[in-house]
């Protein structure tokens, strides 16, 4: 492993100090592509401290915080914002939870029909939302669920569970099981043993699992679309979305104020999780 | 490893909670979706308590609804074109591009690609409101100024581009990661002797990485088809299916005969014709993950 670094890193020292053929054309396409992926977000920028901001990138005359004041005191962007964290957060906690549970199980114990029902969860994650919405309106009706908090946070942390078990699953798994053994044969039990060593060694998956939660709640537009009718209950997506929607005139300084205000989180979380991304990515793609 | 009877007990009950959700919440609402397509329940009045049961009529109107048709093949379009063609290439030329040696800045163009793929979906469609505004201040507009066309009406003339282009954007990312991942498995030496075997790079692109890559490609189209076909609120935000009917992909179909025209059971049936593409291309996938498994 050592030695398989070592020739790569001289490899690539090597090749760093002579300009290949191909180098100029490989920075310019993806600097294009860069580009392509970034200038649609330039707009939400500036137009959130642009006093003038309008429908089009423009450079502002001058820089100012007046369109965040006023998507607080006229849009009410506070409650949607704890609305969203409430939901999100509240998924977040069942999660970590019900995943952590059914993950170690998942990963350590061996029972008939473990394989199908694995295989099971991983086609649960691929059901869309459009698919089932109207049964889980009418469930929702049922138990009493419409317009509430709980049955957000309960469809929310469903719908992340999936991808969260595989990601704790395999969490579990790159824990050998000889660490456990190791300690049951020093007096402890089985739970104790999970509690003192399996916890801390399997923390970068709770988290893993818990920031993809929160990213992927806190994003969810369709769920709380039909769900939640209140305006005080509504979260981030669609309370801008609603407050959009009816004025004919829209102001586009509190538009991006509030846009911005909406995605910080995601962008906080890129930042936190871009070490997971790939990982995780990859395990509830291709299933390990 | 070693398990107790009685410790088996308990973590067979660890399972409890979460299967309990993916019952309730996911297998529950997938079966009754089924049984509500054979019904004429409504949302609301007086259908939505006493509604009977009318076997196949809703899948016979389904079937002889030229906008169900409509909304079909723009789902088909707007997958093909946008996830199967244009994330497809863009990311994997991404991540051939990320995986050359001694590149510098990779973090940054990287973390570029991915953020399209970590806002909120309404984000992005804000944004790309903004990006294909018409007049000559929207930004595409200016792009095709500098190539000398004249400025486009974007969703009101050319909306189902609109939606293509915008989703290409999002999902780049998506397929680089895969594709990435895929690309560092394939250990060096075996390009470094296809090089010494005299085989350039356009050669060992076509002969030697790409089929090493082909179950990260399968795994890919099958996973990519089944989200892109599930899209709802990205398009929704952006166009409301219009104008007219001109982007109202499947998502939007089902969401607004449910919610929009009331009709559950109608609804219902089109969301069934969702629920067995995902899980047809699901099973497809999940085979494909096994058999590559046990090779």
């Amino acid at each position: 492993m050592i030695q398989a670094q070592q020739s790569v890193t001289q490899r690539s020292t090597k090749r760093v100090s002579r300009t290949r053929p191909g180098d100029v054309a490989t920075y310019l396409v993806l600097a294009a592509l860069s580009l392509f992926c970034l200038i649609p977000f330039a707009w939400l920028f500036e137009g959130a401290f642009d006093p003038k901001a309008s429908l089009y990138l423009q450079l502002p005359s001058r820089l100012t915080l007046d369109n965040f004041e006023r998507a607080f005191n006229q849009s009410g962007a506070l409650t949607l914002l704890v609305n969203s964290l409430i939901m999100a957060l509240g998924a977040v906690v069942i999660v970590v939870i019900c995943a952590s549970l059914a993950g170690y199980t998942l990963s350590r114990l061996q029972f008939r029909g473990k394989r199908a029902l694995m295989y099971g969860i991983l086609l649960a994650q691929l059901i869309p939302v459009t698919a089932t919405i109207v049964p889980i309106y009418s469930i929702f009706i049922a138990l009493h669920l419409v317009d509430t908090y709980q049955g957000m946070i309960l469809i929310l942390a469903t719908y992340q569970l999936p991808l969260a078990l595989w990601i704790m699953k395999s969490f579990f798994d790159a824990v050998p099981p000889e660490i456990e053994e190791a300690a049951w044969t020093d007096g402890a039990g089985r739970f104790r043993a999970i509690y003192a060593i399996i916890v801390p060694l399997a923390l970068p998956g709770v988290s893993a699992a818990a920031l993809f939660t929160f990213i992927n709640a806190w994003g969810e537009f369709t769920l709380p679309l039909i769900l939640l009718s209140s305006q005080d209950k509504l979260p981030l997506s669609l309370g801008i979305y609603r407050s959009f929607q009816a004025y004919y005139l829209v102001d586009y300084g509190q538009l991006t104020a509030m846009s911005l205000l909406y995605m910080a989180p995601s962008l906080l979380f890129f930042l936190v999780t871009r070490r997971y991304l790939t990982r995780v990515t990859v395990v509830g793609a291709t299933a390990g | 490893m070693h398990v107790h009877r009685r410790e088996r007990l308990v973590l067979l009950v660890f399972l409890i909670p979460s299967l309990l959700l993916l019952v309730v919440f996911l297998a529950v609402p997938a079966l009754w979706a089924v049984y509500l397509s054979f019904t004429d329940r409504s949302l609301s009045g007086e259908q939505a308590r006493h509604f009977s049961f009318i076997g196949l009529d809703n899948y016979l109107s389904l079937f002889q609804d030229p906008t169900f048709y409509q909304s079909l093949w723009l789902t088909l379009v707007f997958v093909f074109l946008s996830a199967i063609v244009g994330q497809f290439v863009l990311g994997l030329l991404a991540a051939l591009l990320l995986n050359r040696k001694g590149l510098r800045g990779d973090a940054l163009f990287s973390a570029a690609i991915l953020m399209p793929l970590v806002v909120p979906e309404t984000i992005a469609a804000y944004a790309w409101g903004s990006m294909l505004a018409p007049g000559s201040y929207g930004m595409a507009n200016k792009l095709l100024g500098l190539i000398g066309l004249a400025p486009l009406d974007w969703l009101q003339q050319q909306p189902m581009a609109a939606i293509i282009i915008m989703n290409i954007w999002r999902g780049i990312a998506f397929a680089m990661i895969i594709f990435l991942a895929a690309l560092q498995g394939i250990s060096p030496e075996i390009l470094e002797a296809a090089a010494l075997d005299g085989a350039g790079a356009w050669q060992r692109l076509i002969y030697v990485t790409l089929p090493l890559l082909r179950y990260a490609i399968l795994l890919y189209m099958l996973l990519t088809t089944i989200f892109t076909f599930g899209i709802f609120g990205l398009v929704y935000v952006l166009t409301a299916g219009g104008p007219g009917t001109e982007t109202q992909i499947l998502g939007i179909y089902i969401y607004q005969t449910s919610f929009r025209f009331f009709q559950l059971g109608y609804g219902s049936a089109a969301a069934v014709v969702t629920l067995l593409i995902a899980l047809a291309l699901g099973l497809f996938y999940v085979r494909a993950l096994q058999t590559e498994g046990a090779t």
